[in-house]
């Protein structure tokens, strides 16, 4: 399985996603310009101009229509896919970190920095009718975050909930009719750098920098199963075919200088979801993997490194001959 | 001490009880007199038996007095001296609150004084430092308690023979030794000895046998046999044996760095570098008898102090260390544990030396000087005979390498072709190396002699066998190069593999298999399994950073292993068979230490161990079929702890599927009736696109 080389950014990818047909892979890196790419081959589509910093986060609705992302410039953005125009923009306090649609895409998601005396704070916006006008419309619903900032973002399959994974390792669950906190847990040690659903959304997966992913249930926040490595994971995602997680992550990018790739341990490692047994590494880059994600078909996945190459793996048929037994 | 306390706090106790009741028959209120015509047949001993026994005795209160017996006896002018003398060696033990120096009528002391200190405890450590303390030649202090005097007066006339205690048999220390699948112990170490685990190597995984925290304040060392396993602590050594590692014996050594077992494990050598502070007269390398615990010899070090600074002969008869300035090698002789006809062997500039392992050989090298070349000389001992002496021309240093059956001596000679002298240092040029393998046992022991133009990174006999390897050469064209000696025959290279990655090499403890690693920053921790009957290289691979490679005493594993204190990441171990098939990995954090359990030799005669080898055939299918079962039975376990996992998982994902296919119309109606819950679940929306990509381009040229 070779894989194919996405090269196009210039710097670290920071998050890659599928739209959900898979046909599509949008990419954003640090160097302020979002791409979107063809899953099957490798080509550039097209890309999302208008940023000034650091893109940290994406997303695309449900029907590949529009796009939006999240900047170190302190501005949300979206964008209509077809075209690669910016249709609206906010303005905000500090960088966005976080941001997603919701399940209707009738609504979206993000969160902002703590930064310069500027709380953390969570923005949900009306996303039906999106044109210039958007940047002075109030958010339906805006919840200051007074403890350690949100650094990821998930939205329920019925768009009543958010969960949010924090920098203490926490996992807090919102009810957004009355914007309260209905749960919260702190199973992790350190900041959690990723989640992500399964395919159905009862669960998901949480990549934390205290070397573990962990699997949890969406309802209560349950602890499932926990994937212990050896380095801080950086993003985490589960088959939607088969009972596999895959885990990326590596070395701080702080201190990879100072170490060889070997020491680094940037593979991609793929365990049993049930059994937490590792049964695959797949080698490649040569920084840490920033974000990991299964195509809808789960048949080939891709990976982002700080190195600021894409690379989308198509598996191998032994990959799915390959049977635990039990 | 403390009953003694507490029995005075009773007496005063009961005295205040008597007053009371005193007091109270004062109050003349109800009659307590006997009636008239009563006899008192009732003893004081039966009615306060238990009050009498705390009846003050003369001698209660001077607990703290001790008696000196062994005083020089002095005239009243040097009354003073003496008192400041004896001052300084009692103010020690603690705050001295009386003294007495009886003097007869010309008022001379009488050879015996009291001392008097504020506490009991005092006293004691008075007693048990003081008492047969060598004033000087004459005087050696008899040092006792006063409370002694009235031990000693109740001596009973009659002797009673001393009841017989119960046997309490000693646990076996060997037990270990009798698992039948002779799977090995080995012992892990994190951190500062923060946990001590000792696991069995049981097949397909090791089992933990034993785990406690704080065993140990630095490190672990097994005793050569395996008996005993030693612990570090500030005030000494422990050492655990037994079933259940129950304490066998402590070794009290403040500060104690560094230890060494004789061979036999009959003798235990302690040493602490810096000394005991608070006990100045500590001898910081102490012997000690480990079955009695008791101090054997204390030495202070003295010439090179390269650890073990003194080595034991094979057979645990003797000890030896160099003397100061070189100039002599002191042989010590056990049970006595004193010089070996009470004087040292004069040997000027003796380098360095090493016992036989299985002979009373010495061999000791001295370098060149002035007329005389340098020489390696092999000493027999007890009656030191000089069976052999080999005279080296150019030596720089050399290093004894015995083989470890003690067949074979192999010194490596490192020679210079040029010498300059530069003040004070001598700088050598021209560097070769020569191996001079001396044929132990054959007449006049033969020696021959290999040479190497290379520098030298590693040197190895095979621990049974005849064969020997180096690795030579300077990176990146290392080679590995393996001899094999004969009788009557100079060493034969036998193969030499070219451009490794590695700086050490590791013999099975069996022979025949070796392991070529690399270790340290440099090294890579590259690591190669090489079965040396054909030269085949079983497997190659690493572990990357590894600072350790061990095998375990029968030869069928290796550990290697990545200390804590060499580097701080990614620290643990691994453990691999022979052939170099990984078994297990074992990642913790603050890893230290992985040892080994060692292992008595083999029982079996050689005879006999030829005859099982040759009738390998035969149990061969028997070892088989226990494997298979145990693997059977171990992949057995694992798929029923999978089935149990994923049964438990399949149950608590049912209720939440269900969840998710009653919420299918919420779903619906947020998506506008577009069934997205599967890729193709919504086959009437399906539109079909065409992308073209670009694939080739091909240029044909058409005429």
């Amino acid at each position: 399985m070779k894989p194919i080389m996405l090269q196009g950014h210039e710097r670290a990818i920071t998050q890659i996603k599928y739209n959900r047909e898979g046909d599509l892979l949008f990419s954003s890196s640090k160097d302020n310009k979002p791409n979107v790419w063809f899953s099957l081959n490798g080509e550039r589509l097209g890309t999302f101009n208008g940023h000034q910093g650091a893109v940290w986060c994406i997303d695309v609705d449900w029907t590949t229509t529009r796009f939006m992302s999240g900047a170190g410039d302190n501005t949300f953005k979206i964008w209509d896919c077809a075209t690669g125009k910016e249709i609206g923009n906010i303005s905000t306090a500090s960088s966005v970190r976080t941001c997603m649609f919701s399940y209707s895409a009738n609504m979206a998601v993000y969160t902002t920095d703590r930064a310069m005396k500027q709380p953390c704070e969570m923005f949900i916006i009306d996303t039906r009718l999106v044109d210039d006008s958007i940047s002075n419309q109030a958010p339906i619903l805006r919840i200051p975050i007074k403890d350690a900032r949100i650094s990821s973002i998930l939205w329920d399959n019925v768009d009543e909930s958010i969960i949010s994974g924090h920098e203490n390792g926490e996992i807090t669950q919102w009810d957004l009719k009355t914007g309260r906190q209905i749960n919260s847990v702190k199973e992790h040690s350190l900041l959690i750098n990723d989640m992500q659903w399964n395919k159905d959304g009862t669960m998901f997966i949480t990549a934390s920098k205290d070397h573990t992913a962990k699997l949890f249930d969406a309802k209560d926040l349950l602890l499932l199963k926990t994937y212990k490595t050896e380095r801080p994971v950086n993003s985490a995602a589960i088959s939607p075919i088969f009972e596999h997680v895959v885990v990326g992550g590596g070395q701080d990018a702080m201190d990879v200088t100072t170490t060889s790739a070997r020491v680094g341990k940037f593979d991609s490692r793929f365990f049993h979801m049930v059994f937490e047994e590792e049964f695959g590494r797949v080698k490649g880059h040569f920084g840490p993997i920033n974000s990991v994600a299964f195509h809808p078909d789960g048949k080939s996945y891709s990976s982002g490194g700080e190195d600021g190459f894409i690379r989308v793996h198509t598996f191998d048929s032994s990959y799915f001959e390959y049977n635990f037994d039990y | 001490m403390a009953k003694k306390k507490s029995d005075e706090k009773n007496n005063q106790d009961d005295d205040n009880t008597k007053n009371e009741s005193d007091l109270s028959s004062n109050d003349e209120e109800p009659n307590f007199s006997d009636p008239e015509g009563f006899v008192d047949d009732i003893s004081d001993e039966e009615l306060v038996g238990d009050i009498l026994k705390l009846k003050p005795k003369e001698t209660d209160g001077v607990e703290s007095v001790i008696v000196v017996d062994g005083v020089p006896q002095v005239g009243p002018s040097r009354i003073e001296k003496l008192k400041s003398v004896i001052n300084k060696i009692f103010v020690k033990f603690g705050n001295i609150v009386n003294e007495y120096y009886p003097v007869n009528a010309e008022g001379h002391t009488k050879g015996y004084i009291f001392i008097e200190y504020s506490s009991p405890v005092h006293a004691a450590e008075a007693v048990k430092l003081t008492n047969n303390f060598k004033l000087d030649k004459q005087h050696t202090f008899q040092v006792n308690l006063f409370t002694d005097f009235s031990k000693y007066e109740q001596i009973p006339n009659k002797w009673e023979p001393p009841e017989p205690q119960p046997y309490e048999g000693q646990a076996d220390l060997h037990y270990f030794m009798l698992e039948p699948d002779a799977y090995d112990q080995f012992a892990v170490v994190t951190a500062q000895g923060s946990s001590v685990q000792i696991w069995q190597n049981t097949q397909p995984d090791p089992t933990l046998v034993e785990q406690r925290s704080q065993w140990t304040q630095t490190y672990i060392k097994w005793s050569p046999l395996g008996t005993y396993l030693s612990t570090f602590h500030k005030m000494g050594i422990a050492l655990w044996a037994g079933h259940n590692y129950a304490q066998y014996k402590k070794f009290a050594h403040p500060g104690v760095q560094f230890i060494d077992y004789s061979p036999c494990e009959k003798y235990l050598v302690t040493y602490s570098p810096q000394g005991d502070p608070h006990n100045p007269d500590q001898k910081r390398i102490i012997i000690w008898d480990i079955r009695t615990g008791l101090e054997k010899r204390s030495f202070n070090p003295e010439g090179p102090t390269a650890w073990p600074i003194f080595r034991w002969s094979h057979d645990d008869k003797y000890f030896a260390r160099i003397g100061q300035n070189n100039d002599a090698l002191q042989v010590y002789e056990t049970p006595s544990f004193g010089l070996l006809e009470k004087k040292s062997i004069k040997i000027n500039g003796i380098r360095d030396f090493n016992w036989s392992p299985t002979d009373n050989i010495v061999a000791y090298w001295v370098p060149e000087d002035k007329d005389v070349p340098a020489s390696v000389t092999l000493l027999e001992l007890p009656n030191r005979n000089e069976i052999r002496k080999k005279n080296l021309f150019n030596v720089a240093d050399c290093k004894i390498h015995w083989q470890k059956s003690g067949d074979y001596l192999c010194v490596k000679v490192d020679r210079y072709s040029k010498v300059r002298k530069e003040k004070n240092e001598t700088k050598y040029s021209g560097m070769y190396c020569n191996f001079e393998v001396f044929h132990m046992r054959e007449k006049q022991i033969p020696v021959d002699s290999v040479e190497c133009k290379e520098p030298i990174q590693a040197f190895a006999w095979e621990p049974v066998g005849s064969k020997f390897a180096m690795i030579h050469g300077e990176s990146p064209n290392i080679n590995v190069s393996f001899y094999e000696v004969r009788v009557g025959q100079a060493p034969i290279l036998l193969k030499k593999l070219e451009k490794r990655a590695c700086n050490h090499l590791f013999w099975s403890p069996g022979g025949q298999f070796v392991v070529l690693a690399g270790l340290g920053s440099n090294g890579g921790g590259s690591l190669e399994f090489v079965d040396t009957h054909d030269f085949l290289v079983m497997n190659t691979t690493d572990h990357f950073q590894m600072s350790d490679v061990e095998w375990d005493p029968t030869g069928r594993y290796v550990s290697t292993g990545v200390s804590f204190w060499k580097t701080k990441v990614d620290t643990g171990y691994w453990i691999w068979s022979f052939q170099g098939k990984i078994l297990k990995r074992f990642n913790m954090e603050k890893f230290a230490q992985m040892l080994w359990r060692p292992r008595a030799p083999m029982l079996l005669g050689e005879e006999k161990q030829k005859e099982i080898k040759k009738n390998l055939k035969k149990y061969y299918p028997q070892f088989e079929s226990k494997d298979r079962m145990r693997q059977s039975k171990a992949s057995k376990e694992l798929i029923e702890k999978r089935a149990a996992l994923m049964e438990k998982f399949n149950e608590y994902r049912q209720e939440r599927i269900k969840e998710y296919l009653d919420n299918k119309p919420r779903r619906l109606a947020l998506r506008n009736h577009v069934d997205t819950d599967e890729l193709d679940a919504d086959t009437q929306n399906v539109e079909e696109e065409v992308v073209e990509f670009f694939i080739k381009e091909e240029v044909t040229i058409i005429d």
